[in-house]
Parts: C-alpha cells; sequence; structure tokens
C-alpha cells in the first residue's frame, strides 16, 4: 500500500512533465489522452477483485480438502498404496491312534494374477499362457470367475508348478506385471488312498458356498473339505489365515513389504483309527478287486480301529479338483467307490442276524440254552417249504449248535416264537436300524422291520412266513457294517452299547487338547450278563468248533468268537444249478463275517462285509482273522498266561496304555 | 533497437525479478520430487526443464531490451506464423495419443497453441488500443475485428483436438473484450449466443472423450477406475497433505504412480501432498502477489496499449492458474491446462517467461515515451 501511494505520487502528471525533457514532454501529451488511459487504469484496478475472489476460492478449497477432509483423505491414500494378499494357513494334520502322520501338508506353487486397475491386458495373458503352457481360454475362463471382486483379489492361473517354471516367472516377473508365485500349503497323503472315505478331500469352495454365512471369512480359491473329516471338520483343519501386507504402487508393483501376520495353522485331528490295522484291511479287501467294508471297534469304548470302505477314494485325482471324466468313471464303477460303504452300504444281516434272535428268544424266555430242536434240513411253515442251508440237515441241535453252525431250521421255529415285534425290539436296543450319529456323513438307518412299519410301507399286514425270513436276517432287514459291528461290540463287552467314536484328540498348534475322545454309553442290557454269556460260546464254537462256520477266523492263543453270514441277493431259480463261480458277478451272494476278541475279555469286534464274496466263512473271516491278528501281534503267538496278565490294562481302554503296559513287564 | 538505457537498471523490476525466482525454485523443487525415480541424480526431466528455464531467463533479458511498443508489429507478424504453424501441424504432424499439438524441432517438441494463446493476447491488445475510445462502451460490430482475430487460431486449436486450449482462448478473448468496455445491451446478446453455442457444442461437437470427462466430473463415481481416477487420485494427493504435508519427497500418491501426470497438469498435486496446507498456501500467496503486481503494472502503464497488453497477460496466466488448479482440486473436469511456471513442458514454460518478460518490459518503461 506505501507503494502503491508512493507510485500514485510519482504517476501524477503534472510531476511527470516537470521532471522530464522538453521533447519528451511534448510527445507524452500528444500521444496520449489521459482521461481515456485512466479509465482503463481504473478497469484494471477494478478486475483485481475477480482475482481477489478466486484467491479467497482457491484457499477456502484448499481448507476444505487438507485441513477439514485432510484426516479421511489421508486414510484413502493409506488404502490406495497398503494392500495384502491373504496366506492360506496349513491345515491340521490327522493323525492315526498312535501320531502316525497319515495326512500333512506341502508346500505347492501356484501363479496368482492380481489384477490391478481391472484391466484386462491381453498381451500378459498371452505371455502368461505360454509360459504356463496352458490355453489362453482357460485363463480367461478362470478370470470370468472372479468378475466383481476386487482387483487385488489374486486370481488362480494354474497349480502345481514345477520349479522351472516357478524359477522362469521369478526371473522375469518385470515383464509380467500382476503375475505373482503364490505358496499353498498341498495335502500330502502319507499312506496314499488309506481310510480315504473317512478322511474325505479338499475342493476350491464355490460360488455358492461362499456366499454361505458358515463360511464367512472365505474367498474364492480356498480350499475346503468337501467329504468326510475334511469337511466335517473343517472349523478345527481350517487353521487362521495370515497376512502379508505391502506396499503398491498404481500399477500394482509391490514396492515394500509391511509387517505382516504369520497364518496359524489348523488343529490336528487324531484319530481312533490304528494304520497298521487299517490297511491290512484295506489290502486284503483290494486283492481280488473286493468291494466291501471292514470295521473294527473297541468293545469298551467305542473307539473305531478300522473303517474301511472299498474300493478306496483315489485321493490324488481330487487335489486341485476333479475332473469331470475322473468323476465319471467313478460314477460308473461297478464297485461304487463313491459310496461309503461302512455307513451307506445296507445289506440283509443274514446269518450274523441269528445273534439278536438268539438274544431275544433267551431274554423273553421262549427257548433255554438247553432246548434242543431237529433240523432235518428243511421247515414246511404254511404252503412253503424253508430250507436249511444243510441241505442233510443238522440233527438235533441247541442253541451253541444253533449258532456254531448256524442252522436255520432251529431260528426259524425260535422266530417264530417271537413273533416279528419282539426280535425287532432287540434289534433296536442293539443299535440296528438306526443312525449311529458317526462323524460320516449321509449315514443310512438300515432297516429292522416290524408288523407296524408293514402296515405302513406297503399297507399290507404281516405274513408269519416273513417273521421266518427275519428270523434268519433276510427279508427286509437291512444293517450297515458299522451296526453290525456296534452289534457285535454290545454282545462282547456284555451289553453296553457305546456311541462309536472316531476322534481320539483335537490338539491346536501348541498342542494343547481342545477335544478328547470320551466313551458314551447309549443303552445297557443290565439283565442280559447271563444270556449274553451263553450267545459267547455259541460264537466261540463257531470259530473254535469241529464244525463251526468260522474256522478260518481262528486265531492260536487268542479265543475269538465270530459269526458268519451269507446275504441272499436275489432268489432266481435260473442261478440255483450253477456253481457259484459261475454266477453273474452281481447276483452273488454277500459274505459277512462279525467276530470279536477274546472271548474271555473281549477287547475288539471286527465286522467284514464282502459284497458278492458267496461265502462269510471263505471270504470275509480271513480278513477279520488278518485284522485280528495283526491287533493282538505277539500276543497271538504267546502263551496264555501273559495274554491273561494283559487284561488288567484292558480296565484302561486304550490300545496306546496297553501295549506300554505290555512292555513294561 | 538494442540501445542500452541508463534507466534500465534504474527501473528495472526487481519486485517481478524476485517473485519469479522464488516460484521458479518452487517449481523446480516440486518436479524434483515428482520425477525422481530413487536413483542418485535427478530425472532427465528436471534438468530439460531447468534449461528451459534458464533459457526462457536469458529470453526475458532480449525481450526487455525491445520497447513493447515495437512488439506491436512484431505480432502481428507472429500472429500469421502461429497460424500457419497450427494449419501446419493440423496437416503434416502425426497424431500422439489422438491430437496433433506437438511439433518435433529435434531438441524440443513444440506446442504451437501455448505461444499461440501469448500472440493473441499481444494481437487483441494492439486490435483493442487503436480502437475509437467510445464512452457509451463498444457496440457488436466494433468486436467483430477481434473476434475474427480470436477464431482463427481457436478453430484451428479446437480441431486438433484441443479443447482446454481452445477454451483458454475463447476466455482470453472474452476477458480481454469485457475489459474493453462493452454496452450492457451487447453483453446480453453475446452472453445469450454462448450459451446457444456451448449446449450446440456439447451435443454435436464434442468428442466422447471429452464428453465423457465432463460427465465424470459431475458425478464422479460413475467410473471411478477410469475418468474419475484422476479427479479422485489428486483430491487424495491434495487432501491427504493436510496442514503441514508428508514432507519433501514423502508424497506416496505422486511416488507410487497413484497421481497421473504428476509432472505436468497435475505437478501442484505433488506440492500440496509433499507440503500440505502451508506450502500451497504459500504458494498461492507467491502466485497472486504476481497477478496483483501484473495488475499495478497494468495500473502503471504509461499507455493504453500497455495497459491492455499487461492486463491481457495477467489474465493468460491468471485463467491458466485458476483452471488447472480447480481441477487438481476437483472443482472442474480434467482439461489440458497447464499450470504457468509448475506443470513441466518447454511451450507453456517458455511462453509464460515471455509473458512476465512483457510485463516487466511494461513496467521499466512506465515513464518512457516512445
Amino acid at each position: 500500500m506505501k507503494k502503491n501511494r508512493k507510485k500514485n505520487r510519482k504517476r501524477s502528471p503534472e510531476q511527470d512533465i516537470k521532471d522530464w525533457p522538453r521533447e519528451r514532454r511534448t510527445t507524452r501529451i500528444t500521444h496520449i489522452n489521459d482521461g481515456e488511459l485512466d479509465f482503463y487504469r481504473r478497469r484494471a484496478m477494478y478486475s483485481s477483485v475477480v482475482l481477489v475472489f478466486f484467491f479467497a476460492a482457491l484457499v477456502s478449497r484448499l481448507w476444505y480438502l487438507q485441513i477439514q477432509q485432510g484426516e479421511e483423505y489421508k486414510k484413502l491414500a493409506k488404502n490406495n498404496r497398503v494392500r495384502y494378499l491373504e496366506i492360506a494357513a496349513p491345515r491340521g494334520n490327522i493323525l492315526d491312534r498312535k501320531g502316525r502322520e497319515i495326512v500333512t501338508n506341502r508346500p505347492s506353487f501356484n501363479v496368482v494374477w492380481v489384477r490391478e486397475k481391472n484391466r484386462v491386458d491381453d498381451e500378459l495373458i498371452k505371455k502368461t499362457a505360454q509360459i504356463l503352457d496352458i490355453e489362453i481360454a482357460e485363463i480367461l475362463g478362470r478370470t470370468r470367475k472372479m468378475v466383481g471382486t476386487p482387483g487385488h483379489v489374486p486370481i488362480r492361473l494354474a497349480e502345481e508348478l514345477s520349479w522351472d517354471k516357478v524359477a522362469y516367472i521369478e526371473n522375469n516377473r518385470m515383464e509380467l506385471p500382476g503375475i505373482k508365485i503364490e505358496v499353498v500349503p498341498q495335502r500330502v497323503y502319507h499312506y496314499g488312498n488309506l481310510a480315504s472315505h473317512l478322511i474325505g478331500y479338499l475342493g476350491e469352495i464355490s460360488q455358492k458356498e461362499l456366499k454361505s454365512p458358515s463360511f464367512a471369512g472365505y474367498r474364492s480359491g480356498d480350499m475346503i473339505g468337501k467329504m468326510g473329516l475334511e469337511k466335517l471338520r473343517e472349523k478345527d483343519l481350517c487353521g487362521e489365515k495370515g497376512r502379508h501386507y505391502m506396499e503398491v504402487n498404481a500399477l500394482g508393483f509391490e514396492q515394500r513389504n509391511l509387517k505382516g501376520e504369520e497364518p496359524l495353522p489348523g488343529n490336528d485331528v487324531q484319530l481312533t483309527i490304528d494304520v497298521d490295522l487299517q490297511q491290512i484291511a484295506e489290502e486284503l479287501m483290494m486283492k481280488d478287486d473286493k468291494s466291501g467294508a471292514v470295521v473294527a471297534i473297541e468293545v469298551n469304548t467305542g473307539r473305531l480301529l478300522v473303517l474301511a470302505s472299498s474300493p478306496v477314494l483315489e485321493l490324488d485325482k481330487f487335489l486341485g479338483g476333479i475332473s469331470i471324466k475322473n468323476w465319471k468313471e467313478m460314477l460308473s464303477n461297478p464297485h461304487h467307490p463313491l459310496i461309503n460303504k461302512i455307513i451307506q452300504g445296507q445289506y440283509p444281516p443274514a446269518s450274523t442276524y441269528k445273534i439278536v434272535t438268539a438274544i431275544a428268544a433267551l431274554a423273553e424266555g421262549v427257548i433255554t440254552p438247553e432246548n434242543s430242536i431237529y433240523c432235518p434240513g428243511r421247515y414246511r411253515f404254511g404252503n412253503r417249504t424253508y430250507g436249511c442251508w444243510k441241505k442233510t440237515g443238522h440233527g438235533a441241535v441247541n442253541l451253541k449248535r444253533a449258532l456254531a453252525e448256524s442252522c436255520d431250521i432251529y431260528f426259524y421255529q425260535v422266530g417264530q416264537k417271537l413273533g416279528v415285534n419282539r426280535i425287532a425290539e432287540y434289534a433296536l436296543r442293539l443299535g440296528l436300524g438306526r443312525k449311529t450319529g458317526v462323524e460320516m456323513e449321509h449315514e443310512k438307518s438300515g432297516l429292522i422291520p416290524t408288523s407296524e412299519w408293514k402296515l405302513k410301507r406297503y399297507k399290507k399286514p404281516w405274513q408269519e412266513g416273513e417273521t421266518l425270513s427275519i428270523a434268519i436276517g433276510q427279508g427286509f432287514n437291512l444293517v450297515t457294517p458299522l451296526q453290525l459291528a456296534l452289534m457285535t461290540a454290545t454282545v462282547a463287552n456284555g451289553g453296553t452299547l457305546y456311541q462309536p467314536g472316531m476322534i481320539e484328540t483335537v490338539r491346536d498348534p501348541d498342542s494343547h487338547i481342545i477335544e478328547q475322545f470320551e466313551p458314551k454309553v447309549l443303552n445297557r442290557f443290565e439283565d442280559q450278563a447271563n444270556n449274553l454269556k451263553i450267545i459267547k460260546e455259541g460264537l466261540v464254537e463257531a470259530v473254535n468248533g469241529r464244525h463251526g462256520t468260522a474256522r478260518r477266523a481262528k486265531l492260536e492263543n487268542i479265543t475269538v468268537a465270530g459269526k458268519t453270514g451269507t446275504a441272499q441277493v436275489v432268489r432266481l431259480k435260473q442261478y440255483k444249478h450253477l456253481k457259484e463261480e459261475e454266477i453273474p458277478y452281481k447276483y452273488r451272494d454277500h459274505a459277512w463275517f462279525t467276530c470279536f476278541a477274546p472271548a474271555e475279555r473281549p477287547e475288539i469286534a471286527v465286522t467284514v462285509l464282502v459284497e458278492h464274496g458267496l461265502h462269510g466263512g471263505s471270504a470275509a473271516a480271513p480278513i477279520a482273522k488278518a485284522v485280528l491278528e495283526q491287533y493282538f501281534g505277539q500276543r497271538a503267538k504267546k502263551t496264555d498266561r501273559e495274554g491273561g496278565t494283559d487284561s488288567t490294562a484292558l480296565s484302561t481302554a486304550s490300545h496306546t496304555s496297553h501295549t506300554s503296559h505290555a512292555s513294561h513287564e | 533497437m538494442f540501445q542500452f538505457d541508463r534507466q534500465f537498471i534504474h527501473n528495472f523490476d526487481w519486485v517481478m525479478v524476485v517473485i519469479l525466482l522464488l516460484i521458479s525454485i518452487m517449481s523446480l523443487a516440486s518436479l524434483f520430487s515428482a520425477t525422481w525415480n530413487g536413483g542418485p541424480s535427478p530425472s532427465p526431466i528436471f534438468f530439460k526443464q531447468l534449461y528451459f528455464f534458464l533459457f526462457g531467463y536469458a529470453l526475458i533479458l532480449l525481450i526487455l531490451n525491445i520497447d513493447y511498443n515495437e512488439l506491436e508489429i512484431l505480432s502481428y507478424l507472429a500472429y500469421v506464423a502461429i497460424c500457419l504453424l497450427l494449419v501446419y501441424t493440423k496437416l503434416f504432424v502425426d497424431s500422439i495419443a489422438g491430437t496433433q499439438r506437438w511439433i518435433n524441432l529435434g531438441f524440443f517438441h513444440l506446442q504451437p497453441s501455448e505461444p499461440a494463446k501469448l500472440i493473441l493476447v499481444l494481437v487483441l491488445a494492439s486490435s483493442y488500443s487503436n480502437r475509437e475510445y467510445m464512452e457509451k462502451g463498444y457496440r457488436l460490430r466494433d468486436i467483430v475485428q477481434p473476434a475474427a482475430i480470436t477464431a482463427v487460431p481457436f478453430l484451428l486449436i479446437l480441431i486438433q483436438p484441443d479443447l482446454g486450449t481452445a477454451l483458454m482462448l475463447a476466455i482470453l478473448f472474452t476477458s480481454m473484450t469485457l475489459f474493453a468496455h462493452l454496452r450492457w445491451s451487447t453483453i446480453i446478446m453475446l452472453g445469450s449466443s454462448g450459451i446457444v453455442c456451448g449446449a450446440l457444442g456439447w451435443l454435436y461437437g464434442l468428442k466422447d472423450y471429452q464428453r465423457r470427462r465432463i460427465e465424470t466430473f459431475l458425478n464422479p463415481e460413475s467410473d471411478p477406475m477410469h475418468h474419475g481416477y484422476q479427479i479422485k487420485q489428486s483430491k487424495i494427493a491434495v487432501g491427504s497433505g493436510q496442514a503441514f504435508g508428508k514432507g519433501f519427497m514423502e508424497g506416496t500418491q505422486g511416488h507410487l504412480n497413484f497421481l497421473p501426470e504428476r509432472h505436468t497438469d497435475f505437478a501442484f498435486a505433488v506440492w500440496c501432498e509433499e507440503l500440505g496446507f502451508a506450502g500451497s498456501l504459500f504458494f498461492l500467496i507467491c502466485f497472486f502477489f504476481m497477478l496483483f503486481w501484473g495488475i499495478n503494472i497494468a495500473l502503471t502503464a504509461r499507455d493504453k496499449f500497455g495497459v491492455y497488453l499487461a492486463f491481457g497477460l495477467v489474465m493468460l496466466i491468471f485463467w491458466q492458474t485458476v483452471i488447472n488448479l480447480f481441477m487438481i482440486m476437483g472443482m472442474l473436469p480434467v482439461v489440458g491446462i497447464p499450470l504457468p511456471l509448475f506443470s513441466y513442458g518447454g511451450s507453456s514454460l517458455l511462453t509464460t517467461l515471455v509473458a512476465i518478460g512483457i510485463l516487466m518490459n511494461i513496467r521499466m518503461r512506465r515513464f518512457q515515451t516512445k
């Protein structure tokens, strides 16, 4: 302002003119009309109002953005540059009862693409496809699935990269913006397909699953359990993802690593399954391509030691998603590998059901152990003749012999005395005809018919002739191998029905136990101990007696008690005269064998079903025997004395503690 | 013509020199930060701009020796030359990024539309100052000649296409014409026809990308990843600077490439991010002081041409500044108007320095007669 005044003074025309030389003064006066010049000078001065206005506008806008909204923009700037990549957590391991690793993890190298700014770069896709040796369409297909997700969420382009490809991509990362190597834990199956139905497999999470609230926190591309324990114990196994924070520039290039969070591995799940036993069972089932199931259970706790369904699933085929071809192959396989026969296979229990009939008959007092019935080889009821499997007849048989030699005639008559509903009552109490509640999916309940059921189901009254079939485990009767194993265990332990379980412990990564197996009693026959002892004698005789049907399951130093069964699939006259081997596979009888040992102080029950295996004694019993041999190990060959001392350890119910106890002695 | 005047030093515009140097230093510092690529030495872009500054100062010294009244005659020659250059650009130059703006001179890509702004100011100042003074203000027919003078380069630049610079010419013409004092009836008539032209231009004249830019500006969320991206990132850069900035060379928006065109059109956003409100305010005060000083030069100019010219030059710098800063702060759509003295680019920088040189020239000769 001071300056201006000074200048104004200087500029006053009089003064100017006075100071200047004459000729200059004249030119100036002729050239300029001062009034006009002043008019424009004034206008120039007024125009500075416009400048002031815009200056004020700019300053207030700056104030608004930087001071008032500054905090907000600072956050935006931070979000702009800080990205995170999620690091998959290693899934929990799956161990057997002795701590042997069945399923663990190993690193797998995947290629992912981080699309910054949602740009689709044709050149990049082309280059990447070439390096990975895959079709461009494949990349585009995987990209399309991720449309709509934020650009920094990586799209997986290829899995299980070989080392040279990993090295190539790492070395050429400048030319492949956004293409990154992701290290992901991948499942390793140390025992191949061991217990595959039980363990299950992983698959990529589907869009539908992503939307469900139970998968909150999961992202597209995550692997989740799709079957078996991997699915049922997803919450235990999955662990917590880690995060890798980094500063990126606008092109998505990583500039700097920031602090991150390490992933937390999932909990380890220890099974009650014994790898040795499971392996023996599966190997023997695999021989001659048998299909069926083997179940072994600790009779005093309900721990499942073997859960084998044959044929096994080929778990490797499921890694990284199963192909349609492989899936169709499995579906069309006549041995139905996708069916978990342990709980989904329902078969007539056949002669093994005679145990149920016998228990019911003793409990209801319709027979005494000493009562004998004459078996001429056939039995006439109504206008039909029911045959015994031994066409020449067994002669006079009491309960023990009837069980040992599996006399049908004896049980026809006993069953007839009992009636269908009374048999059903005991079957249900032994755990048949209802789901066991074991941790496997899609369990079938089997079927124990009653007259009421038939009326409801078929709108027809019960025929007494049908009771005869029921009494020997044919007809409407259906059980799963697990149910039958449970029933056998209940008979073995003197009448306690345990909830079957297969999880020994669940431990967090710090080895703290967060879940432990506890035997759970579902049902107890208080007053049946004596009756069961009589039945046990019959079952011992079946294995050890001279005419027993299950002699092939006999062990040297361990007394095995068991019952065979041969379940008719169809009753077709045209096959009657054929030799068994000539009957088409799918019409052959199913072979059952169920047993427990040692008979004196039972520890383990084993149930074997071989689909279309013809005879329980020949097809199923040897498998059970092998499992028992493996289970008892040295004890099966040593003297009785030592086996006897071992029994004190049985009260602790754990096989692990049992062996350690034995080694102390 | 190049005779040394003993009053040269006595009347030298030291105020303008100081303010110009201050702004130059800020500009170069900001450019240094914006273009620094992590290496041990500044980027070649920085050195190029530095040389342009030095060359521009030399040009100013040269211009100070020529009486600005002699520039009046030169300006008509320059006007014809620049129109021919614009025609040449349109006809013979390969397009870069969809427009034909640059002529390759080997050492430097000349953008003729930049000096065209300055030359237009000179020619318009001459045209209006030679017009007979009318107490009631000019009528429409009195401004036909300056309008025609503007229209030629305006259309040539519009078809490059460079909407921003063309609009700049129109704004300069409008400012100077309003300054020349129009009758109210004429203003109303021109204003309403301007609105009609604008509406027609919007509907039929604009290229798709130009229309989208304006639409994006009006609704930035509609397309955040593409056209709204620049505005959004620029606002984040400015806003995240807060009161005192992230520190020189510490701006994340600029250094991590989120900010587009960070050494050219969005150069000031880098400054705002790194030095915050304090630094930005300091810059604005310096810059507007320079503009007010320019107005003062107009107030003290010795003749009508000098007043018109000084006013026109101030408007040239002022409008570019306002439009660029409004754009950076998200108050205007993205149009390619650089920030004078601040944005990287030789054509714009030299044009601005020459304009400042002429202002100093007028200031120096305020007591002189021809």
